[in-house]
């Protein structure tokens, strides 16, 4: 039985879950920082409690806070979002101790999957494809090398050296070609050891021109393990997923229905609870490899909500009660297609951008989701990351998906802040997009040098003589919300080439 | 009425004249609507809504999908700049300063390092000179565009 639903979160993902649980007819509990007493997410709980301490170290992530706050309000269910404590083995654990239901799979699953090195093991026990490569077992460096060195001719170049205990790019190499391998491996053990203790390395082929397509994944306690089809998610930068669809362009029925029953058959290796992704690259021969499993709900979650019509968050409570799943076999129905709006510059490096948010207006219509955790008024600020919200859109095909987000991309207004707003708009105009060849390194290959807007000479001329008037009839007199909003300086540029005081 | 707009590109004067309710600028005729936005009309009939919020001295205006962050220059306002590159790049934390007010320093010298998301920024000088006010002591956290210190060119 869940009743009361602690949400250990914050942001957008606090929203979505907090709308859950009032839908659900859950009692909610809130927690947050000091700095987010004016959030968003706190009016959609039933109580909020304030997080004694300063870093995110002392609020978000202080499991023995978060739990005592539990016993205080009564609740008797934690759901973790994404991000934060969601993958903490030794967090699920400690809620499951304190007689709490923790709202995803068991520690044990989350362990299994969260080290690369298991998961590629498991993975391969269970049948499911993982890259071609050779685990390295040698620590001392001459033998490593001589083993990495024979490895390498049965991997074949290009290939890739992975830290076994790696993440975040560290201890990872690309290597093209013979010459450059021991150099390389060389240097991949040296980030390892400073980086992790370890320098053990494992070598995969490196699989370029590859797409990233991703299942999602249910399963209950009755028995029931599904799949509900796949998102792509190809067009990254630096690994940040920018734009992602459901279904995947260059999906076939029969590779959907071989993925699917991959990633099921990763699943109940794993003995897998709630909602997950198991990550693949889809490589150009239709081959797919097994990357990793996120043992959590996703943010790009909302495309596989419009095309398959399951409530993922919503089941996830469902399955923490110990009630079984309540969708039916999967039906997928038109395209969703997802942006992640960011606060940040993509004229300037996509460096991350402050400040208020004057005007935020996001588009409505048919088919247009908005997921976001901020509204007018409010101020982006260092601390969090720098997501405003997502965009999500359904339409009945991908050419008609793609045409509805141009539409409310135009139509979503945000002034105060510098947004990549743009940048999406212009995404959706590309031809890879258009037509669904993406991969990994499209945002890369597009704009090597840079982005920068393109803006009709017509549409330059009336901004500047929308600000010409704005100052002339004294028009900013009229919105309200910029005097008072925020404590210290409100615009990135208010203090750059001031004059006068 | 005439005035001046700082953009990326320079400097950029616009004098709108004003006729009844509305505005004009060459073929562009502009109307303020009762929400604070602008109708803005154009020659062959098509018509354009811009929003706009004055920031600081900042206008923000959308128009047609398109965001444009034009800065007011006050009349009579020099036209160097100032601002000398010194100013933050992106909100962040200082992590050493490396200079004290009244010391002489060479182009190239690096006086101030930030931390902002998990990278270093070096705030380097663009001439020789002598720093004249330094903003910031290490550990101080700052916001997007603020000067961080002063230089003054020999």
């Amino acid at each position: 039985m869940v009743s009361k639903v602690l949400v250990a979160n914050r942001g957008e993902i606090a929203c979505r879950i907090l709308r859950a649980c009032n839908e659900a007819g859950l009692a909610s509990v809130a927690i947050y920082a000091a700095n987010d007493a004016d959030s968003m997410f706190l009016e959609l709980a039933d109580q909020a409690v304030l997080l004694e301490g300063e870093t995110i170290g002392e609020t978000y992530l202080d499991q023995q806070q978060i739990l005592a706050i539990a016993k205080a309000t009564g609740a008797d269910a934690i759901h973790p979002g994404f991000g934060f404590l969601s993958e903490r083995a030794d967090f699920a654990r400690a809620v499951g101790e304190a007689g709490l239901q923790w709202v995803g799979p068991s520690p044990e699953a989350i362990e299994q999957m969260g080290d690369k090195m298991t998961a590629r093991i498991t993975m391969r026990a269970a049948g499911v494809p993982v890259i071609p490569g050779e685990e390295i077992e040698q620590e001392e460096e001459a033998e490593a090398l001589a083993a990495i060195e024979s490895a390498s001719h049965r991997v074949g170049y290009p290939l890739l050296l992975k830290a076994s205990s790696g993440g975040g790019g560290k201890g990872m190499r690309a290597v093209h070609s013979p010459e450059d391998l021991i150099e390389s491996a060389k240097g991949a053990r040296r980030e390892a050891i400073a980086a992790f203790g370890d320098g053990r390395v494992y070598i995969e082929r490196l699989l370029t021109g590859s797409k990233h397509v991703e299942i999602q994944v249910l399963a209950d306690r009755h028995g029931r393990t599904v799949h509900l089809g796949e998102r792509e998610c190809s067009v990254q930068r630096r690994h940040q997923k920018v734009f992602e669809e459901a279904p995947c362009a260059t999906m076939t029925p029969d590779l959907r229905e071989a993925m699917g029953q991959a990633a099921v058959a990763a699943a109940e290796a794993v003995n897998y609870e709630g909602a997950g992704t198991v990550e693949f690259l889809l490589a150009s021969t239709g081959e797919f490899f097994f990357l990793e499993m996120n043992t959590r709900i996703q943010v790009e979650h909302p495309v596989t909500e419009l095309v398959t019509g399951v409530d993922l968050v919503r089941e996830q409570l469902r399955i923490a009660a110990g009630e079984p799943m309540s969708c039916g076999p999967l039906m997928m129905r038109g395209h969703a297609i997802e942006v992640r709006l960011y606060a940040e510059d993509p004229e300037n490096n996509f460096l991350p951008a402050i400040g208020p948010l004057a005007v935020f207006r996001p588009p409505e219509g048919p088919g247009v989701r908005l997921d976001t955790g901020v509204r007018e008024g409010d101020s982006v600020t260092p601390n969090y990351d720098p997501m405003l919200a997502k965009l999500i859109v359904w339409a009945p095909s991908r050419a008609e998906a793609l045409q509805r987000m141009r539409r409310a991309l135009d139509e979503f207004v945000v002034l105060g802040t510098t947004t990549n707003i743009r940048f999406l708009r212009e995404l959706c105009d590309e031809p890879e997009v258009v037509t669904g060849q993406t991969d990994t390194t499209t945002i890369d290959r597009l704009w090597p040098d840079g982005w920068h807007p393109s803006v009709p000479r017509s549409i330059e001329d009336a901004a500047l003589m929308s600000a010409a008037v704005g100052e002339s009839a004294g028009l900013h007199r009229t919105v309200s919300v910029v005097a008072g909003s925020s404590s210290g300086p409100v615009s990135p540029f208010a203090t750059l080439h001031r004059r006068f005081p | 009425m005439h005035h001046q707009f700082r953009s990326p590109e320079g400097p950029i004067e616009v004098t709108v004249a004003k006729q009844g309710e509305s505005w004009y600028l060459g073929s562009l005729e502009a109307t303020p609507m009762p929400d604070g936005r602008l109708r803005i009309l154009n020659d062959d009939g098509t018509v354009m809504f811009a929003h706009l919020v004055k920031v600081g001295d900042v206008w923000w205006v959308h128009v047609d999908g398109h965001t444009f962050k034009l800065e007011r220059v006050e009349p009579g306002a020099s036209d160097t700049d100032d601002g000398g590159g010194l100013t933050a790049p992106m909100p962040g934390k200082v992590l050493q300063v490396l200079v004290d007010v009244g010391q002489t320093v060479s182009s190239g010298t690096t006086l101030m390092v930030l931390e902002a998301m998990k990278m270093e920024h070096r705030i380097v000088a663009a001439s020789d000179g002598t720093v004249t006010a330094v903003h910031f002591g290490a550990g101080d956290q700052v916001e997007q565009g603020v000067a961080l210190l002063a230089l003054e060119e020999s």
